[in-house]
């Protein structure tokens, strides 16, 4: 049965001539679950919130959107909160009241249910999400992770037969998006609820997905079966391309011009078969055995895969010619009857590198960035930072202050003494290397998270610092932004500036970091390049490796293990 | 047991926020209504007992602390500025200085601080959870409103705390003026309050989507009035009622001027007196049961 359709949909905010959807025509059937997916400001935001009535953007619309053959503007409010819920990108603002359990029975609250009723679907919900042993907490002591579980599960209270989730992941961590993802699994097969979402991130959607929906510059440019999608965007030579899956694009760069067969690999499993019907029994026996991604709990994965380099201590020290950064022994704690977070942490970076940090959660990753910049003092040992230096926090709201982006960065100079022309023309080659230039009017709070994260890279960078501190850098950026991100970074350490950043991105940190480094329990255990970071490890590693190891170990991002398999064959 | 206090074990705060509310309503509201020595050194002693009891030592250091500060302030402003009363003891400008007028201002100051001391009691008891329900019964939109400004106080906080770090970094370790300094200070506060203005628009939408503004809103509560509630809150009542009643004959008057009268002791007085002792007892012997089940 068709849940929802789309006829004819156009749309464009006030005071643009830009059509911000053009004609937008498709269906979703009754427990269907659809992936939509496209660049930043292509769109995806402005189609989801028109499937929910008190969303609606203003401005012209033309054409309908029907939910179970009623146009969504018609439906009785009651019918439309109950039986579409909406899920928004950032976890802290969609978080009304104080409690876990409040938040929780917000939604029936407002339906009218009485006091037995709530408690009943809400006990419900909080076991079936794993949520009661944080139920009686306050929010604010919740991780992102557990806050975004927490805005779906007070969406699901309410049993919506329609769930539409914008982007939910994308200020998340990789482990807890894993988890919101997994849930998102759980709920559509368990409980048959339609989903429609939008993702940057689908090398975990790809796979569960019915459907995949591509949007550019607001229109639909493909729309069917993950397989078929892959395929026809392989074909088209789109950029979307790069945001596939690593094993489809492994799979599609060997296949291009041979045949491509109706049913391409989407997991890590199947993408090993095919190799091994491709290249025959594998060589490296120790490879082969099953492994899983990622385990409970992070830390542990790591330990197992460092377990080697984390208990043998006679691991020969890197030589740093030109220090930049250097710390000796810190040690840190943020309280007095708190536990250290760092412990004799030593970390050298060479001038002109790409420096990644690496870890799980609450290792000190974050911490050791703010050691470096003062921002905490270590009780013990010594940093030293040879040089001036930024640092982009995670959220980039933090940095604006202005109330148009080039004025924002016309703020940067603040304190810097330059001509006028001189500054103008800074701030343009600034917005031509971000890729922003058409948006130096707007507010920078109209700006998608992928663009703000930009317009604060363009900030800090203006103020000329010879060392550039990143904490989460990918972020919410889509793939495309990404490559150009690794591009911008490359050309920065080209002209001899020293970026060190902190990341959960392994895909990211394996193409393009020049030196990765592993924090565990508060100390750095290795420091290597990331062909030998990664090579080997079980778990931490990215998808490319872990399918293509038993063949080529030390082969580490997708365009390695796709040109290993071509000069096989 | 004492250096931190046993709130964590108290067992009178389990029990339903009416009771609690109720309790603190009869303790703070009879104290306030006399200046009778007997019933103000009841008081003292139990307002006391309670807070170091909850809090501990800190506690007591703020009780004796604000005693101090209160009592010496309002016994000499009484002293010098009111002169009625028939005992002088000196002249002051003309003025005449007397016994009773110290003696007013230090009762009433006793009578101030033990209120002020439970009402630190009922900070400790009534967390934010309860307020928010006490309120809910009585104005559900109060209710809501509380609950969101909890919910917000401490989000303002983190923000202000991630603004300022990241106007920091984004300076690094270049040298700013004074000027600069605070300039840049002012600019975080108006970023602090740009970005929240942005983000609750967000939360409104949230709202939105989740009904908020449809008709017949209910007001969800995980707290149930059990039988142990009842029985305390019955107790509470009638301990309470006697002393009102003995209050409504008189019992509790004393005057000051121009002679102090305390007044007699009748049977009414001392019975009125038991009820209120007996009374400010409750979720002291409640609590103290409750730490000696965890031995």
């Amino acid at each position: 049965m068709e849940m929802i359709k789309l006829k004819n949909l156009s749309f464009s905010y006030p005071e643009t001539e830009k059509k911000a959807l053009n004609n937008i025509n498709f269906t979703v059937d009754r427990s269907e679950f659809v992936v939509i997916c496209g660049k930043s400001g292509c769109g995806k935001t402005t189609l989801l919130r028109h499937l929910k009535k008190n969303l609606t953007p203003y401005g012209t619309v033309s054409g309908e959107v029907l939910y179970k053959g009623i146009d969504i503007i018609e439906l009785n409010d009651r019918q439309s909160v109950t039986e579409i819920g909406f899920v928004m990108q950032n976890p802290d603002n969609q978080l009304v009241t104080d409690k876990v359990w409040h938040e929780l029975a917000f939604g029936l609250e407002s339906l009218g249910l009485t006091n037995a009723q709530i408690r009943r679907r809400v006990a419900e919900m909080a076991s079936f999400f794993d949520i009661q042993t944080w139920f009686m907490k306050n929010v604010t002591d919740l991780s992102g992770g557990q806050k975004q579980l927490l805005n779906l599960a007070s969406i699901m209270v309410m049993q919506p037969k329609v769930l539409v989730l914008d982007e939910p992941t994308s200020q998340l961590d990789p482990i807890a998006a894993s988890d919101f993802i997994k849930t998102l699994n759980r709920i559509n097969r368990d409980l048959g609820t339609t989903i429609i979402i939008s993702e940057h991130r689908l090398e975990e959607l790809f796979p569960i997905a019915d459907r995949v929906v591509v949007m550019d510059a607001g229109s639909i440019i493909a729309d069917d079966k993950p397989k078929k999608v892959a395929k026809s965007l392989t074909e088209k030579e789109h950029p979307m391309f790069f945001g596939l899956p690593s094993v489809i694009k492994i799979y599609s760069e060997v296949e291009k011009h041979g045949d491509w067969k109706a049913d391409c690999p989407l997991n890590v499993r199947e993408g090993r078969l095919w190799l091994e019907e491709k290249l025959g029994e594998p060589k490296n026996e120790e490879y082969t055995d099953e492994i899983l991604p990622f385990k409970e709990s992070l830390n542990e994965d790591i330990k197992e895969s460092f377990r080697e380099r984390i208990f043998n201590k006679n691991i020969a020290k890197r030589k740093v010619k030109e220090p930049i950064i250097e710390t000796k022994e810190i040690w840190f704690k943020y309280d007095k009857t708190a536990d250290y977070v760092l412990k004799g942490l030593n970390l050298e970076v060479e001038k002109g590198e790409l420096f990644a940090l690496l870890g799980g959660n609450g290792v000190g990753k974050t911490t050791t960035i703010k050691s470096i910049t003062g921002i905490v003092k270590p009780q013990r040992g010594s940093v030293k930072i040879n040089g001036t230096f930024s640092t982009l926090p995670q959220n980039p709201q933090a940095l604006f202050t202005e109330i148009t982006v080039e004025e924002e960065l016309l703020a940067a100079f603040n304190g810097i003494t330059i001509t006028t022309e001189e500054m103008i023309k800074q701030i343009d080659e600034m917005l031509e290397l971000m890729e922003i230039s058409h948006l130096r009017e707007l507010h920078p709070y109209d700006l998608s998270g992928g663009e703000q994260q930009r317009l604060a890279l363009s900030k800090i960078l203006l103020r000329k610092p010879e060392i550039l501190l990143l904490d989460e850098p990918t972020k919410g950026l889509d793939p495309f932004f990404k490559i150009s991100l690794a591009k911008i970074l490359k050309d920065l350490t080209e002209n001899g500036i020293t970026i060190l950043m902190v990341s959960h991105d392994i895909e990211f940190c394996a193409e393009y970091a020049d030196m990765c480094a592993l924090i565990f329990d508060g100390s750095i255990v290795c420091t290597e390049e990331p062909k030998e970071f990664f090579n080997g490890n079980s778990f931490y590693t990215t998808t490319a490796n872990r399918i293509g190891r038993a063949y080529f170990p030390e082969a580490v991002t997708w365009g390695e293990v796709a040109s290993c398999v071509k000069a096989t064959i | 047991m004492l250096k931190q206090g046993i709130l964590i074990t108290s067992e009178f705060a389990e029990y339903h926020p009416i009771v609690n509310l109720c309790y603190f309503l009869l303790a703070v509201g009879i104290t306030m209504f006399t200046l009778n020595p007997i019933f103000l050194s009841v008081s003292v002693v139990c307002a006391y007992i309670y807070s170091v009891l909850l809090g501990g030592m800190p506690a007591l250091k703020f009780n004796i602390a604000t005693m101090f500060v209160v009592g010496i302030i309002m016994t000499f402003i009484n002293g010098f500025f009111s002169h009625n009363g028939a005992t002088v003891l000196f002249y002051l400008n003309d003025n005449r200085i007397t016994k009773e007028a110290f003696i007013y201002g230090l009762v009433s100051s006793i009578m101030l601080t033990t209120v002020i001391v439970w009402f630190s009691c009922f900070n400790r008891i009534m967390n934010s959870e309860k307020l928010v329900y006490i309120f809910g019964k009585f104005a559900p939109v109060i209710g809501l409103t509380l609950s969101m400004i909890f919910r917000f106080v401490p989000l303002l906080k983190t923000r202000y705390a991630e603004i300022h770090q990241g106007q920091q970094s984004m300076v690094g370790n270049q040298k700013m003026s004074i000027r600069d300094k605070i300039s840049l200070r002012l600019k975080e506060v108006s970023i602090l309050i740009s970005w929240s203005l942005e983000s609750s628009i967000e939360t409104a939408d949230s709202m939105a989507a989740r009904g908020y503004g449809l008709r017949g809103r209910t007001s969800f509560t995980i707290f149930k009035f059990s039988r142990r509630d009842s029985v305390l809150l019955v107790l509470m009542v009638i301990f309470g009622g006697i002393t009102i009643f003995g209050f409504s004959q008189g019992v509790g008057q004393m005057y000051f001027y121009p002679l102090i009268d305390v007044g007699k002791v009748t049977p009414l007085l001392m019975v009125s007196v038991v009820s209120y002792f007996l009374l400010l007892l409750l979720p002291i012997l409640l609590d103290v049961w409750g730490t000696r089940k965890w031995k």
